[in-house]
């Protein structure tokens, strides 16, 4: 069992602190430059792990697309500001959030260790035959890319499925004519 | 417990991200940052999925030809990529409702909404 | 900044039209790459297809967004999302119609190849439709065309003290 690498370690406690600012700031500008940070440690968090198409994607939607949406949403209605600096802690929420940490914490030490060689989901015969089969069957080299578009192409054409009903969903909500 | 932080890093920092965004979407009284605490949540439970395909020295799932090596699993990879656009697109349809609250409400104050509504 | 005028979200500057004049035909050529070159690294149609988005985004902060709403006129976003996701229902209904499952690529008869190359098409399919919602819901949400409750004149004030009465702004 090898520890988490050093450079992992740090990015992800970079990307948490970021997340308690996003929440705690009391200004929303402040709030929403604090989570594009955060998307961004995410997004290198993503590298470290091996998983570069994950990584392109959170960098291009978290701290890119997300944080603009955000910036127009306030730009359209309002930003309350203050003199604090931060928010008060609300205990009641704390109470919520300590029940469920406790639940998830008590789960932590049956996890496989991080990058451990025996956990099930590098193990399974599923990653094994999309590993040694994709290339094979159909060509793609970037298994990720085969298994989206031919293993499971019809979870994807649902997952397209849902991005238009969103737009179509904000059209409705915003009521307009035109689109674009 | 000094060992566990150090083997179960990610899994704590799991944890530590779904706590953080349901404080944000219970403790906030502003609309807007609920959905920045709903986008946190979301990328803690994205860290627990990315960290399960992972392995030591792990490549990205590239495999030129031969399989000799090893590779991150890349089936957890392809459910978060596409759960990552969904979820830009529920934020945007999410924030098109704030945006309409505020139309209505004059107002994004949780408390305060729901004043105007009792009224 | 001034509380004026209800539709402020556009300040020139010159630094950052210069800059993204310089960036955004790179951004978008890399999501253009990104797109097409998913089956031999890293990338594909989901990815690519943000990166584009995020480079027309790029154009809109830079220029503001009406005139980058008027230049992008037309029907482009709808044709994008419609052939997108016809791309992606035809082929798989194509296979369908060759005698396999749906989406079943072999069934083309086109060997290796033929996989390959639908799976690229899918991919480009699921790039247009992901860049063409994009950017229609950055545009249909910073539209500004309906402010019926009063309020408009407080619209992104920098001023939280402006809006706490009306807005509730100061309630913790």
């Amino acid at each position: 069992m090898t520890p988490v690498s050093t450079s992992l370690a740090v990015i992800l406690t970079f990307a948490v602190l970021a997340a308690i600012a996003a929440i705690l700031l009391r200004d929303v500008l402040n709030a929403i430059i604090a989570f594009a940070a955060f998307s961004f440690g995410i997004a290198v968090a993503w590298i470290l792990l091996a998983a570069p198409d994950v990584a392109l994607t959170e960098a291009a939607v978290g701290a890119g697309i997300t944080t603009v949406l955000f910036l127009v949403t306030i730009a359209k209605t309002v930003r309350p500001g203050g003199e604090r600096l931060f928010e008060r802690i609300a205990w009641r929420s704390v109470a919520i959030v300590a029940v469920l940490v406790g639940a998830l914490l008590t789960t932590i030490r049956s996890l496989p260790a991080v990058g451990s060689s025996e956990a099930p989901v590098a193990t399974s015969r599923i990653t094994e035959y999309y590993l040694q089969n994709a290339y094979p069957e159909t060509g793609v080299e970037n298994v990720v890319t085969a298994v989206l578009a031919a293993y499971r192409g019809f979870d994807t054409l649902g997952e397209a499925t849902v991005v238009i009903a969103a737009g179509l969903a904000v059209l409705l909500v915003l009521r307009q004519e035109a689109y674009v | 417990m000094i060992d566990l932080l150090a083997t179960h890093y990610n899994y704590l920092m799991f944890v530590a991200l779904v706590a953080i965004g349901l404080y944000g979407v219970t403790a906030s009284p502003n609309l807007v940052k609920k959905v920045i605490g709903l986008n946190i949540f979301q990328v803690g439970i994205f860290l627990f999925f990315v960290t399960s395909g992972y392995v030591d020295g792990a490549v990205p799932p590239v495999v030129h030809g031969d399989v000799a090596g090893t590779y991150a699993s890349p089936l957890p990879h392809v459910l978060i990529l596409t759960a990552i656009v969904v979820g830009v697109s529920l934020t945007a349809v999410a924030l098109a409702l704030i945006v309409r609250i505020y139309d209505a409400y004059g107002t994004l104050d949780e408390e305060a909404i729901r004043e105007v509504q009792t009224e | 900044m001034s509380q004026s005028d209800p539709n402020r979200t556009y300040v020139e500057s010159t630094i950052i039209m210069t800059t993204v004049r310089v960036v955004v035909p790179f951004v978008f050529t890399f999501g253009v790459f990104v797109m097409f070159h998913g089956a031999e690294s890293a990338g594909g149609g989901f990815q690519g297809g943000v990166i584009v988005a995020s480079a027309v985004l790029l154009l809109a902060f830079a220029f503001g967004i009406e005139p980058t709403r008027a230049w992008l006129e037309g029907p482009l976003a709808q044709l994008a999302i419609a052939s997108g996701g016809g791309t992606f229902a035809l082929i798989g209904l194509g296979a369908l119609l060759s005698g396999g499952a749906f989406l079943e690529y072999p069934a083309y008869g086109f060997g290796t190849d033929g996989v390959k190359y639908g799976i690229e098409l899918v991919e480009l399919g699921i790039g247009a439709v992901v860049s063409g919602v994009l950017v229609s819901l950055f545009f249909s949400l910073s539209q500004g065309d309906f402010q019926s409750v009063g309020n408009g004149g407080g619209n992104g004030s920098n001023n939280g003290n402006g809006d706490g009465d009306a807005a509730g702004g100061e309630r913790a």
